[in-house]
């Protein structure tokens, strides 16, 4: 079977990718980056910085609370330092670009349309940052400006990364296909608050991103939702452990699916989710790709 | 680093919350260094989905030794572990220390603190003259001072309540010994702020210290374990650390 997903102008060899920030920059694992569909950077940002004060994590039953705050080294210093050791890399190469304004998406994207770069996961969802970007995914208008200003930027292929905070995804997916993006990922964090006893929070950063299994089912009902009412490619993200989860997704109506959370577990996770999901392939007998993508929507 | 399983073939409670734990790791026992990590899966299914950093207490053999207190489901679900299961692990992690030559040392190890300072003193022991501080609340609470003993290295022991060795905190007495030795290097392992007393009282010396912070992979990846430098930014304590040199960091 051929599991071949094509997104503007770049073909992914498989339809699974490691999800950004929890992958690093790709270059620790090579061989998982290679075998897979692709990757997708830790976000960069036009400055450098240092991030959110730690404690950055926070575990509870199922599911992970972060506060990272975007450290990064920077547009700079990623083109300089990074990028070139990226040549080595095989695999398909989306860099998460995260802007404070409109024009800084738009620098980003136009400085790193470099070769090795395939497209851009256009980040107007974290939501560890309390100024400008993270709060434009949020907005349907600023979504289809920051995703047409970066369209207008680049000829790679663009994803719009969607936030389900307090906003229906149809919305801002819609906004994304208008501005001209090749695919939108659904869902970033949720929005979370962990406290400690005395009743301080727990994060440095104060709140932080709901990521694992814990936010499956609502990523899940996301995808599916959008799938069915916007003609615009999906990529699946959300407590993706295994095959069968990726497999959710696609049913769902995603063509390509992210891993994340379980990589800070395992490292190889994105690589054993993808063998999972041909193995699964395989016992199910699908003869068409085509016919798994979104049969969720066409069975009722 | 590799994943891999090991074997566990022995399980030892060492005080009312401190486990020993010997796995038997052939690869892990070569290729680990003092200062470096190993992170475990913990728990059974998808309810505890970060793994458990341990640091390596000993190795002998194709053995490894881990030495850890309970703070936590995943350490307790550890300390149930049963001899003949196997773990799942990512290791060795983490920078190993650099090794001097010929120089004073001083090691200063407060509760479970002293397990992976026993690894380190071996190896250091070899080119050095070692001199071990070693403090715990109580007598009862003392772990590994037979261990030490066997290194032939001086030692020294403390406890909050004075039921054994020098009344007082592992930081005071290591700042008499220290006045003793010339120009030591100051390796230091135990809870924070004996971590920041230590730093307090030896102005000027070089002081590594074992550092702690949630950490998210382990391998780099996640950005979670951030420890701030004293110049701006952090570092990442599973990948440039966990053993910092505690004068350029802010505890």
């Amino acid at each position: 079977m051929n599991f071949e997903v094509q997104l503007g102008r770049t073909i992914f060899p498989n339809p699974v990718l490691a999800a950004s920030g929890t992958f690093g920059f790709g270059l620790d694992f090579p061989r998982v980056a290679n075998a897979i569909g692709g990757i997708v950077t830790k976000a960069i940002t036009v400055e450098p910085r240092a991030g959110n004060p730690p404690p950055r994590i926070y575990e509870f039953p199922g599911g992970i609370i972060n506060s990272v705050g975007l450290e990064n080294p920077g547009l700079k210093r990623f083109r300089a330092e990074i990028l070139p050791r990226l040549a080595r890399l095989k695999s398909r190469l989306i860099v998460n670009i995260a802007g404070f304004s409109i024009e800084e998406f738009g620098l980003l994207a136009e400085s790193l349309s470099s070769e090795r770069v395939d497209g851009f996961e256009v980040n107007v969802s974290c939501p560890n940052v309390a100024e400008g970007g993270a709060l434009f995914g949020q907005d349907p208008k600023m979504v289809e400006r920051v995703t047409r200003v970066v369209r207008q930027q680049t000829d790679k292929t663009v994803i719009v990364k969607l936030t389900a905070n307090f906003i229906d995804p149809v919305e801002t997916a819609k906004a994304a296909l208008a501005g001209g993006a090749d695919a939108v990922t659904l869902i970033n964090t949720l929005f979370g608050l962990a406290l400690q006893k005395d009743g301080t929070p727990f994060l440095g950063g104060r709140t932080g991103g709901i990521s694992g299994p814990a936010i499956k089912h609502f990523a899940l009902f996301c995808v599916d939702r959008v799938a069915r009412a916007v003609a615009i490619p999906v990529i699946g993200c959300g407590g993706i452990m295994n095959g069968q989860d990726a497999l959710d997704f696609i049913s769902a109506g995603a063509r390509l699916v992210q891993v994340g959370t379980a990589s800070l577990r395992n490292p190889y996770a994105p690589l054993e989710v993808w063998c999972e999901l041909r193995l699964l392939c395989r016992k199910n007998r699908f003869k068409n790709w085509a016919d798994v993508i979104g049969r969720t929507g066409r069975s009722s | 680093m590799k994943q891999l399983t090991a074997t566990v073939t022995d399980v030892q409670r060492l005080t009312k919350d401190i486990f020993s734990i010997w796995l038997n790791a052939a690869e892990l026992a070569q290729t680990a260094k003092p200062g470096q990590f190993v992170n475990i899966r913990v728990g059974e299914g998808e309810e505890l989905l970060l793994r458990r950093p341990v640091s390596i207490a000993d190795v002998f053999g194709q053995k490894v030794r881990l030495i850890f207190r309970i703070v936590g489901k995943g350490t307790a679900w550890l300390s149930q572990v049963p001899k003949g299961c196997g773990l799942d692990l990512l290791g060795p992690l983490g920078r190993p220390v650099r090794i001097p030559k010929g120089r004073d040392i001083l090691v200063c190890g407060g509760g479970v603190g002293a397990a992976p300072l026993l690894f380190l003193t071996r190896r250091l022991a070899r080119q050095n003259r070692v001199y071990v501080v070693l403090g715990a609340k109580s007598r009862k609470e003392m772990i590994l001072v037979r261990e030490f003993k066997r290194l032939r290295v001086k030692g020294y022991i403390a406890t909050n309540d004075g039921s054994l060795g020098w009344k007082g905190t592992a930081s005071e007495l290591a700042e008499l010994v220290a006045n003793e030795l010339n120009r030591p290097i100051v390796y230091a392992c135990g809870p924070r702020p004996m971590l920041q007393d230590i730093v307090a009282r030896l102005p000027g010396h070089e002081i590594w210290g074992f550092a702690e912070e949630r950490m998210g992979c382990g391998t780099g990846i996640c950005h979670c374990c951030a420890l701030a430098r004293k110049d701006g930014g952090y570092i990442r304590l599973c990948r440039d650390g966990p053993v910092v040199l505690l004068n350029g960091v802010r505890l």
